[in-house]
């Protein structure tokens, strides 16, 4: 065994034009662990692993593998040095099979130099049958689920025999069956030697797969830590650079009168086996009372919201009285009337407008509230930006900014700010603090609680069960599109949501 | 973390006046190409000609840029409209079989000249509104991707405009035309050089109004909103299928407008030929004054320099060659927009290890510049020189290369 370590960063900086995204960062790596990167948002966790996967090819500073002293040009370079790299969001061809995206770039050739797409799906199906992954490699990869895409991913990986397997927040779209399935493909990486270095917010991931732990914050090295060594409370305080105040969870809250109630609601989903995405959803919401859905991917939590928002492809079928008259929202439009804001899941592809600023951003649902004799009046704008800045605290240089120069939690604070502009009675939350750090999820858990001694209606899906159990008076269990359980929060434990949630239809029906 | 807002480039105190970046640097290269031509053009047409030359580009501005507004709005929305060229042509038709059916048919004699001219012209704009409203059911109800819907009417208007002008003619004069002549007194009056400030007024006028739209209402913010992110702007509650109607709209009744002025210029209605191929100008020009082509992004005053930019850049040209210029112009148009879009991305930084002639590709592309460039100087100054510059661009670009190369190696 050599006596140097398998991965050695020296004085990595990556400069962003007025930005310093990672200052003088040195450690190592050892061969065969499992090596946990933490840290806050944009602490430059995704920089240095861009860096090490060759996405990156300026920075300062050396990298040194194995011994040897690199520097990639590209990600060609980083997988010939033996270095894989699975992304958050994936990197898959939608359109073409999971045979060839496993060979993207390096497709087999028969004898005459054509394409040999049977070797390949042969190939494809070893690999993947080796990952607990029972799928036929002729499939579309968008077909599938994105707990198979990622182990698309890792096949990919291994057919490239990688030696070094980088991981960035694997585990932040899977099903809980899905994430024990993954940490037994890690196990068996790590019988194999495989060097992974794993980058996660969840704590207890972290302490249950990894070796040592080493912590960023704000661009800098903070320290490395054999896990053994350390707790949890720690590594958030290094991550943090503060104490994260526990949110207080047994204020019992005096729910007012009836806001919504729906009975028997139904959403049909034309051309697939099922025939709907919701059936028969009957339930009712007071003001001051947080309602909480759970339930798996794809069990038809985003598609409920939806459907009270206006906001689905079909017209869902059921009733639904708002304040005691008749509610049905065709477009979202009817919705922002009737006094509901949503507040959706992919912040970047159905919230936010990136080449905006924050009090555009801000602004966009109530513009018909700013205007003087009918023209947009900037003072107004920037002054109910201002507002909202103050009040939910966002973390921002002014409403001047530009909304992507913010943090992920700031961001979502802007996009409830605009939503708090139209002076909502229910506010919609599905699933708030994705892709959110820890402190600012404490802060977004606070600002909700805030908001419904307010008065306000709110329902909030995730897909995390300490945070229903933290935030929820009354908890929802979604299964394949039919509520199988539904139960007030001192009844409510992980171990019945996920006995509800995992309930498959033709035992309820 | 303090954020800070994004630094924008402020040159030369133009900034003082509203400019961006980008439209600073047009404002700049329209004055360099101004002097330039001063320079070269050896007949000094802008010292001695000056006033007929200030009237033809602002003549030429005008109709350029009365529907690149259009095409701008509807590039901010996030569409695209293919379709302006044959919407020129079919409004212009309308204009004309409109006149012809009022002062030839059963109500021969019977109405004003001016009540005719104003009937033609409401015509051609509502054919612009019919057609908009068309793009915007393709694109909306029956889900077309706005590339094709508009690009079928790009071919179909301009057919139909021919149908329509040889219907007409026959019925109300006898015989098939392709063509037919606008001598009414108004397109007359509108066309002597003593008018240019009518047609300079409607596009500042109609300027003006897009400028207030976009800046100053709540539509023109969600038209902003839904170019950059449609799906967070329906889920915000706006009716993007509204918003796409206006735009499309606009777009075709901005084209619809400069149909009125193609048929003063040239003194016809000619469904063929008339503004073939200018949509990609007023698409240019929008693209070359910073719109985005995914949408979102774009200013008025920024498709203004455009398509005074273009308008200057062709007529330098002309004025530079003195014969047969016209035909010069596409290609002068698609290297416009590709230096001047390459400019406006030199301000979004570069990586040092990235090379303009990296590869085989960049060999090719060397190849490709120096025969072009070979090519033109060949049809014009004679083959010797064509062989020098060959040489010389090969030379040049081929150090390009060599620096850059050497360059990525070093680091």
């Amino acid at each position: 065994m050599p006596d140097h370590a398998l991965i050695s960063l020296k004085s990595i900086t990556k400069e962003f034009p007025g930005v310093r995204a990672l200052s003088d960062i040195c450690f190592d790596v050892e061969r065969g662990e499992l090596h946990a990167i933490c840290g806050e948002n944009g602490a430059g966790k995704s920089t240095l692993m861009k860096i090490l996967s060759g996405v990156i090819a300026d920075y300062q500073g050396e990298l040194w593998i194995d011994g040897q002293k690199v520097r990639f040009e590209g990600t060609r370079d980083a997988e010939k040095a033996g270095i894989s790299i699975i992304h958050q969001e994936l990197n898959l061809v939608e359109q073409l099979s999971i045979a060839a995206n496993v060979f993207l770039g390096r497709e087999l050739r028969t004898a005459i130099g054509l394409r040999d797409d049977r070797a390949m799906e042969r190939q494809a199906r070893e690999l993947l049958s080796e990952l607990e992954c029972d799928v036929d490699p002729s499939c579309m990869a968008g077909s599938l689920r994105v707990g198979d895409q990622q182990l698309v991913e890792i096949a990919k990986a291994l057919s490239l025999e990688s030696r070094i397997l980088i991981m960035d927040e694997p585990t932040s779209a899977l099903t809980e069956s899905e994430v024990e399935r993954l940490y037994r493909v890690i196990a068996r990486l790590r019988e194999r030697g495989t060097t992974i270095l794993y980058i996660s917010h969840k704590m207890d991931e972290v302490f249950h797969l990894s070796d040592r732990i080493t912590v960023l914050r704000d661009g800098t090295f903070v320290c490395t830590k054999s896990t053994n060594a350390t707790n949890v409370a720690e590594v958030t305080h290094w991550m943090v650079g503060r104490e994260i105040e526990a949110v207080e969870s047994n204020v019992e809250h005096q729910p007012g009168e009836r806001l919504l109630q729906i009975e028997n609601l139904s959403l049909p989903w034309p051309g697939h086996a099922r025939g709907f995405r919701l059936k028969d959803v009957s339930f009712d919401l007071h003001r001051g009372e947080i309602l909480g859905i759970a339930g798996l991917m794809g069990a038809g939590r985003t598609e409920l919201l939806e459907s009270l928002f206006g906001a689905t492809q079909e017209k869902p079928t059921g009733r639904m009285t708002l304040r005691g008259v008749p509610y049905s929202p065709r477009h979202p439009e009817d919705a922002c009337r009737a006094g509901i804001a949503l507040v959706t899941e992919d912040r970047k592809r159905l919230g936010l407008f990136a080449s905006m600023n924050v009090a555009k951003n801000i602004s966009v649902c109530a513009l018909q509230e700013m205007t003087t004799g009918g023209f947009l009046s900037f003072a107004k704008e920037r002054s109910a930006g201002d507002q909202m800045i103050h009040r939910l605290r966002i973390k921002t240089s002014g409403t001047a900014a530009m909304i992507s120069s913010l943090s992920g939690g700031n961001q979502q604070k802007c996009i409830v700010a605009r939503w708090l502009l139209t002076d909502p009675k229910i506010l919609l939350l599905d699933d708030p603090t994705r892709g959110v750090d820890v402190g600012a999820k404490a802060e977004l858990y606070k600002l909700i609680r805030t908001l419904c001694e307010e008065g306000l209606g709110v329902i909030v899906t995730s897909s995390e069960l300490p945070e229903l159990l933290t935030l929820s008076d009354r908890i929802l269990v979604l299964s394949e599109g039919r509520m199988t359980d539904f139960m007030s929060r001192k009844d409510a434990t992980q171990e019945r949501i996920i006995a509800a949630a995992t309930r498959g239809w033709q035992k309820s029906s | 973390m303090s954020q800070k807002p994004q630094p924008s480039l402020s040159g030369f105190g133009l900034a003082r006046f509203g400019l961006r970046g980008n439209e600073v640097i047009l404002v700049l290269a329209i004055a360099v190409i101004v002097l330039l031509t001063l320079a070269i053009d050896s007949n000094r047409s802008y010292w001695f000609e000056g006033k007929q030359n200030v009237v033809e580009i602002a003549r030429q501005t005008s109709l350029l840029g009365i529907f690149a507004l259009g095409a701008m709005m509807v590039i901010i929305s996030g569409g695209i409209d293919l379709s302006s060229g044959s919407m020129i042509a079919f409004s212009g038709t309308v204009i004309a079989c409109t006149m012809i059916a009022l002062q030839k048919g059963p109500l021969e004699g019977t109405l004003p000249e001016w009540l005719v001219v104003t009937i033609g012209i409401l015509s051609g704009l509502f054919s612009g509104f019919l057609v908009g409203t068309l793009h915007a059911w393709l694109v909306t109800s029956i889900k077309l991707p706005p590339f094709v819907a508009t690009l079928s009417t790009l071919v179909g208007l301009r057919s139909l405009a021919r149908i329509l002008c040889e219907f007409t003619t026959k019925t109300f004069e006898g015989g098939k035309k392709t063509q037919v002549p606008i001598e009414q007194a108004f397109f007359e009056w509108l066309r002597s050089p003593d008018q240019i400030w009518v047609w300079v007024a409607v596009f500042l006028v109609l300027a003006g109004i897009t400028w207030i739209i976009l800046g100053r209402t709540v539509l023109g913010r969600h038209v902003y909103a839904m170019g950059g992110n449609e799906q967070a702007a329906r889920l915000s509650g706006i009716r993007t299928d509204k918003l796409k109607w206006f735009a499309y709209v606009f777009g075709a009744m901005t084209a619809s407008l400069a149909g009125v002025f193609y048929i003063t210029n040239e003194g016809i209605s000619a469904p063929v030929n008339q503004g073939r191929g200018h949509e990609l100008n007023a698409i240019a020009a929008a693209v070359v004054g910073g719109c985005g082509l995914q949408g979102g992004i774009g200013t008025v005053s920024g498709t203004i320099l455009g398509a005074l930019f273009l308008r200057v850049v062709i007529d330098a040209v002309a004025k530079i060659i003195k014969t047969g210029a016209d035909i010069w112009e596409g290609l002068i148009v698609g290297c416009v927009v590709v230096i001047a879009v390459t400019f406006s991305q030199v301000n979004q930084v570069r990586s040092t290890s990235q090379r303009i002639f990296g590869g085989a590709l960049g060999i090719w592309a060397i190849i490709i510049l120096a025969s072009t460039a070979a090519l033109i100087v060949v049809s014009t100054q004679g083959l010797t020189y064509g062989g020098i510059t060959y040489v010389a661009c090969f030379v040049i670009l081929f150090g390009v290369k060599v620096f850059e190369d050497k360059r990525a190696t070093t680091n």
